[in-house]
C-alpha cells in the first residue's frame, strides 16, 4: 500500500522506527519514496490523498470534546422529550374520562416525575447486568490466549496504549465481518469480532477495528449507549399504550364530552401528537447518538494507532463483504463496528441510521490522519 | 462578623478548595506518568527475556550473519546491565537494541527457511506484538507526560507547582540511531 503521503513518523519524529505497523514490514517507507507517488498518480492513491483540511493535535482533542458535549446535550433532549410525552399523556387522559382540569395537571405532573424516576432506574438495571446481555445476545464466546494468540496481542496492544486494563477477548463464529465491545465500565469490558474478519483483515486493518472498539471503552459508550436504548424503548413502550387508550376513550366516551368539550379536542390532539412524534424524535436522537459515537470511536482508533490506514482499509474490506449476520439482535446493532443490518451504501446521514455511512467516516478519518 | 467578614471567609474558602483540586489533579497526573513509565518497562523486560531465545533459534539458519547476531546479544546485556542505571542511559540502550533487533528482523527476510520453522515464527510474532507494546506504551507515556506538562506549565498552576515539588517530564525520544531505517544487502 502506498503510505508515502500518510507517512505521519516525519511529522511526530516520536514515532520512528519504533513505530507499530514499522517493525513487522522491516522498517517503514524511506523518505525517498515519498516524491515517486505524484509522479505516478493511480487511482488507489489519490483516493488516499489526505483532503487540504489539516487537523492537528489539539483539533483532535477538541473534536473529542465537542463529540462529548454533543452526546450530553443528545441525552439531555432524550430525558425531556419522555418527561414531556409522560406529563402530556398524564393530563390528557383524565380529561378524556371526564375528570376535573386542576386533577388532571396534578396527574400529568405526577407521570412526568414517574416517567423520570423510571428511566433512571431501568437504566441502572440494564447497565449492570448489560454485558453479559449482551454478549450472550450475540453469541459471543470468551477465548483463551493459546487459541488466538495475535488477536490477544492486538487486544493487549491497543489496552496499553489506552492506558486501561486488558480486556476479555471473544470471538462469534461467524463468517460476517464485524465486531463490538461491551461493559459498562472499562475495567469490566469485553471485545468480540467475528471469525470472518479475523480470516480476512491484516494485522494492521484488526488494530485498526480492535482500537476503533477500545475507543468505545475508553470513551464509556457502552453505559451511554445503553442508557439511551432503554429510555427510547421506554418511551415507545408509554406512547404506545397513550396511542391505544385514544382510540378505546374516543370510541366508548361520549356522554363525557359536554362536560368539557374544548379541552377533551385538545387532550385528544395533544394525545396524538406525543403518540407520533415521541417515538420518532426519541428514535432520531439516539441514532445521532450512535452515529457522533462511532465518529467519536474512529477518532480515538487513530489517536490509539497513530495509523489511519489501517482502519480506512479495514472499513473498505467491512463495507464490501456481502456476508449478513442474520443472527445478530437488533438490541445491539448500535454497538458493532458497522450495522450488521443496513446495506451500507444507503444514505446516512438519514435520521434513522445507527452508523454514519463508511464513505463518510473515511473521509473523517483522512481529514484527521493528514 | 459582618457582610465583608463573610465575603472574606468564603473568599479564602473558594482559593482552599481550588488548591485542594490542583494539587490532586497534579498528583493524579504525575501517578499516571510513573505508571506508564512502569508499563514501558514491564514491555522491555519482556523484550530482553524474549532475545536470548530468538537468538538461539535463529543461529542454525543464520550462521553467516556472526555480525548481526552478536550486535544483538551485546545490545541487550547492554540493556540489561542499563536497567539500574540512570532513565536517559536506559532509553539509549533499549534503542540500540531496538536498532540491532530491526536490522536482524530485515536480514531474517532473506531467510526463507525461517518462514518455515514454527517456532520461529511464534517468536517472531511475540516480539513483533513486544516492539509494538513498548512502541504503545511510550506513546501512552509520552500522552501523560504532555498532559501532566501543561498542568504544571498552565496558569495558574504554574505558580505554585514548583513549590509544591511538580517538575515537568522528560519525553520518551527516539535517538539519532533509532530513526535510521536499517540498510539491506541483498546477494
Amino acid at each position: 500500500m502506498p503510505i508515502g503521503p500518510w507517512d505521519t513518523s516525519r511529522e511526530t519524529p516520536r514515532n520512528g522506527p519504533w513505530g507499530q505497523h514499522e517493525p513487522a514490514q522491516g522498517g517503514g517507507p524511506s523518505p525517498d519514496a515519498a516524491p515517486a507517488d505524484p509522479a505516478a498518480p493511480d487511482p488507489a492513491t489519490d483516493v488516499m490523498r489526505p483532503p487540504p483540511v489539516r487537523l492537528t493535535r489539539t483539533d483532535f482533542l477538541a473534536a473529542i470534546a465537542a463529540n462529548k458535549r454533543n452526546t450530553e446535550i443528545l441525552c439531555a433532549v432524550l430525558i425531556l422529550i419522555g418527561v414531556v410525552a409522560g406529563g402530556g399523556i398524564g393530563w390528557a387522559l383524565p380529561i378524556l374520562t371526564g375528570a376535573d382540569p386542576a386533577m388532571a395537571i396534578r396527574t400529568g405532573l405526577g407521570a412526568a416525575g414517574f416517567m423520570l424516576v423510571f428511566s433512571l432506574a431501568w437504566t441502572l438495571i440494564a447497565t449492570s447486568f448489560g454485558d453479559k446481555m449482551v454478549l450472550g445476545l450475540t453469541g459471543a464466546r470468551e477465548v483463551p490466549r493459546a487459541e488466538a494468540p495475535v488477536l490477544h496481542n492486538v487486544v493487549e496492544e491497543m489496552s496499553i496504549a489506552a492506558g486501561l486494563p486488558m480486556p476479555r477477548v471473544a470471538i462469534v463464529e461467524t463468517d460476517a465481518l464485524n465486531a463490538f465491545a461491551t461493559g459498562t465500565r472499562p475495567d469490566h469490558a469485553a471485545i468480540a469480532v467475528t471469525r470472518g474478519l479475523l480470516n480476512r483483515l491484516t494485522r494492521d486493518e484488526l488494530q485498526g477495528v480492535v482500537a476503533h472498539e477500545m475507543g468505545h471503552v475508553a470513551n464509556n459508550d457502552v453505559l451511554y449507549m445503553t442508557a439511551v436504548g432503554v429510555m427510547v424503548g421506554l418511551i415507545v413502550v408509554v406512547n404506545d399504550l397513550a396511542l391505544r387508550s385514544v382510540r378505546f376513550v374516543d370510541t366508548r366516551s361520549g356522554s363525557n364530552r359536554n362536560k368539557n368539550g374544548g379541552l377533551i379536542v385538545v387532550a385528544i390532539l395533544v394525545l396524538v401528537a406525543i403518540g407520533l412524534l415521541a417515538p420518532l424524535a426519541a428514535r432520531a436522537v439516539q441514532m445521532a447518538v450512535s452515529r457522533q459515537r462511532e465518529y467519536l470511536a474512529d477518532a480515538t482508533s487513530v489517536k490509539l494507532t497513530r495509523n489511519p490506514i489501517g482502519l480506512i482499509g479495514a472499513l473498505r474490506k467491512l463495507d464490501r463483504a456481502d456476508v449478513r449476520w442474520d443472527n445478530a439482535s437488533k438490541a445491539v446493532q448500535h454497538l458493532f463496528i458497522v450495522n450488521p443490518f443496513k446495506k451500507f451504501g444507503e444514505s446516512a446521514s438519514a435520521l434513522m441510521a445507527t452508523h454514519p455511512s463508511v464513505e463518510q467516516r473515511i473521509e473523517r478519518l483522512q481529514a484527521l490522519g493528514a | 462578623m459582618g457582610t465583608a467578614g463573610w465575603i472574606v471567609v468564603a473568599a479564602i474558602v473558594v482559593i482552599v478548595l481550588f488548591v485542594v483540586m490542583l494539587y490532586n489533579g497534579l498528583v493524579a497526573g504525575r501517578n499516571q506518568v510513573e505508571a506508564a513509565w512502569r508499563q514501558i518497562d514491564v514491555q522491555l523486560k519482556r523484550r530482553r527475556d524474549l532475545v536470548p531465545n530468538l537468538v538461539e533459534a535463529v543461529k542454525g539458519y543464520m550462521g553467516h550473519e556472526q555480525d548481526t547476531l552478536q550486535a544483538v546479544i551485546k545490545a541487550r546485556s547492554a540493556a540489561v546491565s542499563a536497567e539500574s542505571g540512570p532513565r536517559e542511559g536506559q532509553i539509549q540502550a533499549e534503542a540500540a537494541l531496538s536498532g540491532a533487533l530491526g536490522r536482524l528482523f530485515a536480514l531474517s527476510e532473506s531467510y526463507p527457511d525461517l518462514k518455515a520453522n514454527q517456532n520461529v515464527m511464534q517468536l517472531q510474532e511475540e516480539l513483533t506484538s513486544t516492539e509494538n507494546k513498548i512502541a504503545f506504551s511510550r506513546q501512552h507515556y509520552n500522552d501523560s507526560v504532555m498532559a501532566q506538562n501543561t498542568r504544571v506549565e498552565s496558569f495558574p498552576a504554574v505558580l505554585v507547582a514548583g513549590s509544591m515539588g511538580f517538575a515537568k517530564h522528560p519525553y520518551f525520544e527516539a535517538t539519532e540511531q533509532d530513526r535510521e531505517v536499517p540498510q539491506v544487502k541483498l546477494r
